[in-house]
């Protein structure tokens, strides 16, 4: 064959390659029981909904469900920048039933989220145009390269849990381990934690609100709960709150010191199972979560 | 400019269809003027370095071959060693030395007002001045001629494919390649392309999506269960071999492709049986350099084995100084000089001893590559850390064998997504070397067609795009 030819067939090959895979992939991601793939389908609903940071996953789904007796959903992912969040509750309340009630863990509102996160949902650019406007906004490169290249837009962990919770459910996504002696030992080494929120994260934050409290979702905002020791080392919990509350005009209930058993932590900021249980427990006390003989 | 850039990529689009578009004198020009835009993109200040050292070897070296004698020779290459070597101890080394030095002087009990003057490091200093040196030390060697054209000479000082981290090609390789026009050609093109695409996946895909762990375990090790941290160790020694061995073969593809053939810097270093192998196949332009320009002048092997042995050792030392003013590269490099120190006592009774065992060759070639590849990695805790606290901190972590459970990996899916790259690696080294896959890819156009679209849709999918600088830029 001359080289011309060469040069085209590897042209040809490339783009059909980059084509079929991202249909490929995309078609596995849209079938997929990742938390994401089911907020782009229509049957998603559920009666609970959850968004926050990894501090948010410790809301452990399927005991929710079974002392509630209602479905749940979580849109919760490590390191989500709250404005990301807002894209998707605002896609989750545009598509499905809103929820009876929407549960916010507010401490997501800190610079330190992973603002580059929001690139890796580019696979999901597609099915949302709230996506796609925030992605052209914030990471036009990304935008436009997964344009370029479909295969492009799997390029990030998102895709990678996409693809892990392909065919199991997701629901059970919480870092089951127990904080180690070394952790407990250096806490009191820890230099003092404040939260760096802006007043732009309070206004997307009270906008989300408000458009949840127009779909009739009753909103709770929550402080999930640290690691007794650490909570001690925050510095400005407080004026988070009380910032949070004058933003959204909404109480903050605040668990930040309400787990105590040791046994119950991952690390400093993440509760296990065990300790999720005994925090669900108090959700339920409270009635932030309705407990299972008064849903009706 | 780096090769994972955008400004890059635009630079070598209009870069290469002119350099093949002329020839001559104007070629020369155009390598040159690519090659000082290139580093200049970075800091334009620091051209004026290379400028000198060029200039300044140019002379030294046409004076040298018409000095009458010996002890006039000898004074024109103490004027390159002073001044390339001045160049390369003040920008890299000063600041080292002072902070070195007060530190001492305060554990003696003294308050010295010496200060540090917080002195920018050039970008591949240590690479052109090495690469500079070569020159005149063959001419006063006389293994070399001097060359006459000084556009050529600052061509090979500068040339952009190798100009920043290597590798170190000898003047006595590179210049004669300069003597004609190399016309575009096909084949060169396909298999420099081919090494290109290779280093690029390296880098991207590879080096870059390791970083990230590596950096936060290195940052904060007290933090983390010794089993994330026996993978951050695991993953840097991939890291690094990627991104150096990934830019090597970037430059080395763009060099045949514009008609140069560099050796080869890498040699699939982690199927080492031993450590004297190891730096056979391990920055092998560097590693070589210091043999014929330090080791071997030094004695070498000559003069009896406790020479052998300090030469070695100092050898090492120097050469981990080479990578940077901080003393845990000193360490690495100690390190290194250890365990060839160690291998050249005991290997052979440790050989022996597998074969009185009975162990089968495979088995025997299994256990010398682990332990090869573990105490390497070793040196990589030292050659990684910020300081020696941190080295230590990261031994302690992992000796304390604390948390080593699965269940205590962080970031399950990037250290998944590590160990299937690092797969991918291993296999496609494997293949290369059983089966010859790198010539396959040259001889089948139609595998070479089918790699090259792997290569990128791999690239696409895992790759980082976030324009990281490459870790030899900092030595």
């Amino acid at each position: 064959m001359k080289k011309s030819t060469w040069i085209i067939a590897f042209l040809a090959l490339t783009f059909a390659g980059d084509r079929l895979g991202g249909w490929a992939l995309g078609t596995i991601i849209r079938d997929g029981q990742f938390r994401y793939s089911k907020l782009y389908r229509p049957e998603a609903g559920c009666d609970i909904l959850f968004a926050g940071s990894s501090r948010g996953l410790i809301f452990y789904q399927p005991y929710i469900e079974a002392k509630t007796g209602l479905t749940t959903c979580n849109l919760s992912y490590n390191g989500l920048p709250l404005e990301m969040a807002a894209a998707l509750l605002k896609d989750h309340l545009d598509r499905h039933t809103p929820p009876k009630v929407l549960l916010i863990e507010v401490t997501m509102l800190d610079k330190r989220m992973n603002e580059n996160l929001t690139a890796n949902f580019n696979l999901y650019a597609p099915y949302s145009e709230r996506l796609s406007v925030l992605l052209k906004e914030k990471f036009p490169k990304v935008y436009y390269g997964g344009e370029v290249s479909h295969l492009y837009r799997y390029n990030g962990e998102v895709f990678q849990r996409a693809l892990y919770y392909w065919k199991r459910p997701d629901k059970d996504w919480l870092l089951d381990r127990v904080i180690s002696p070394t952790m407990i030992a250096n806490v009191t080494n820890q230099p003092v934690f404040n939260f760096d929120y802006t007043d732009e994260m309070l206004v997307q934050l009270a906008d989300v609100v408000a458009y949840a409290k127009a779909k009739g979702v009753h909103v709770e905002l929550v402080v999930n709960p640290y690691y007794p020791p650490f909570a001690a080392t925050i510095g400005n919990l407080d004026v988070l709150t009380a910032a949070i509350e004058k933003a959204t005009g909404i109480p903050v209930r605040n668990y930040a010191t309400s787990v105590t058993d040791q046994e119950g932590f991952g690390d400093y900021q993440h509760l296990n199972k065990r300790g999720s249980r005994l925090f669900i427990d108090k959700l339920l006390e409270d009635e932030v979560l309705p407990a299972l003989e008064k849903k009706e | 400019m780096i090769f994972n850039s955008l400004t890059f990529l635009i630079f070598v689009a209009i870069f290469l269809p002119v350099y093949f578009k002329l020839k001559g004198r104007a070629r020369l020009l155009l390598a040159l003027g690519g090659s000082y835009l290139f580093y200049g993109w970075w800091d334009w200040r620091f051209l004026s370095l290379i400028v000198i050292s060029t200039l300044v070897d140019f002379v030294l070296g046409l004076k040298m071959s018409l000095a009458k004698d010996a002890p006039s020779r000898k004074k024109l290459l103490y004027v390159s060693m002073v001044l390339n070597l001045g160049f390369l101890g003040f920008f890299k080394y000063f600041d080292f030395f002072t902070e070195s030095l007060v530190t001492m002087l305060q554990s003696l009990g003294l308050s010295p007002s010496m200060h540090t003057l917080g002195i920018i490091l050039p970008v591949g200093i240590s690479f052109y001045t090495f690469q500079s040196l070569s020159y005149t030390i063959d001419i006063y060697r006389k293994k070399l001629n001097p060359e006459p054209d000084v556009l050529k000479f600052a061509t090979f000082v500068a040339f952009w494919p190798q100009l920043v981290a290597g590798p170190i090609v000898r003047a006595s390789d590179f210049l004669p390649q300069f003597r004609k026009d190399h016309d575009f050609d096909w084949n060169r093109a396909m298999s420099g392309t081919a090494q290109v695409l290779w280093g690029f996946f390296k880098k991207v895909a590879i080096a870059d999506s390791l970083a990230p762990f590596v950096e936060q375990c290195f940052a904060e090790p007290q933090a983390f269960a010794s089993v994330n941290l026996i993978i951050a160790v695991v993953f840097y020694s991939f890291q690094i071999y990627c991104d150096f061995s990934g830019y090597s073969d970037i430059a080395i593809g763009f060099a045949r492709i514009l008609g140069f053939d560099f050796p080869a810097n890498f040699r699939t270093p982690y199927f080492s049986r031993s450590f004297s192998e190891f730096w056979t196949r391990w920055h092998i332009s560097l590693s070589s350099w210091l043999r014929d320009y330090l080791y071997i002048p030094l004695g070498g092997n000559r003069h009896g084995t406790a020479n052998t042995y300090k030469n070695l050792m100092l050898t090492m030392v120097l050469g981990g100084l080479w990578h940077g003013a901080n003393w845990t590269f000193v360490f690495w490099g100690f390190l290194h000089g250890i365990y060839l120190v160690v291998q050249r006592l005991w290997g052979h009774t440790f050989g022996v001893m597998m074969c009185a065992l009975r162990f089968p060759k495979i088995l025997q070639s299994t256990i010398n590559i682990a332990l090869v590849y573990f105490f390497t990695n070793v040196a990589w805790i030292f050659f990684r850390s910020p300081d020696l606290a941190t080295a230590m901190q990261v031994i302690n972590g992992i000796a304390g064998l604390e948390g080593f459970a699965f269940v205590n990996v962080m970031n399950k899916f990037v250290v998944l997504k590590g160990f299937l790259l690092t797969g991918m690696l291993l296999a496609v080294e494997i293949t290369d070397f059983k089966w010859g896959y790198g010539r396959l890819v040259l001889q089948k156009p139609a595998f070479r067609v089918a790699s090259f679209a792997v290569l990128l849709w791999l690239i696409a999918i895992f790759g980082t795009f976030g324009s990281n600088a490459f870790i030899y830029f900092q030595f």
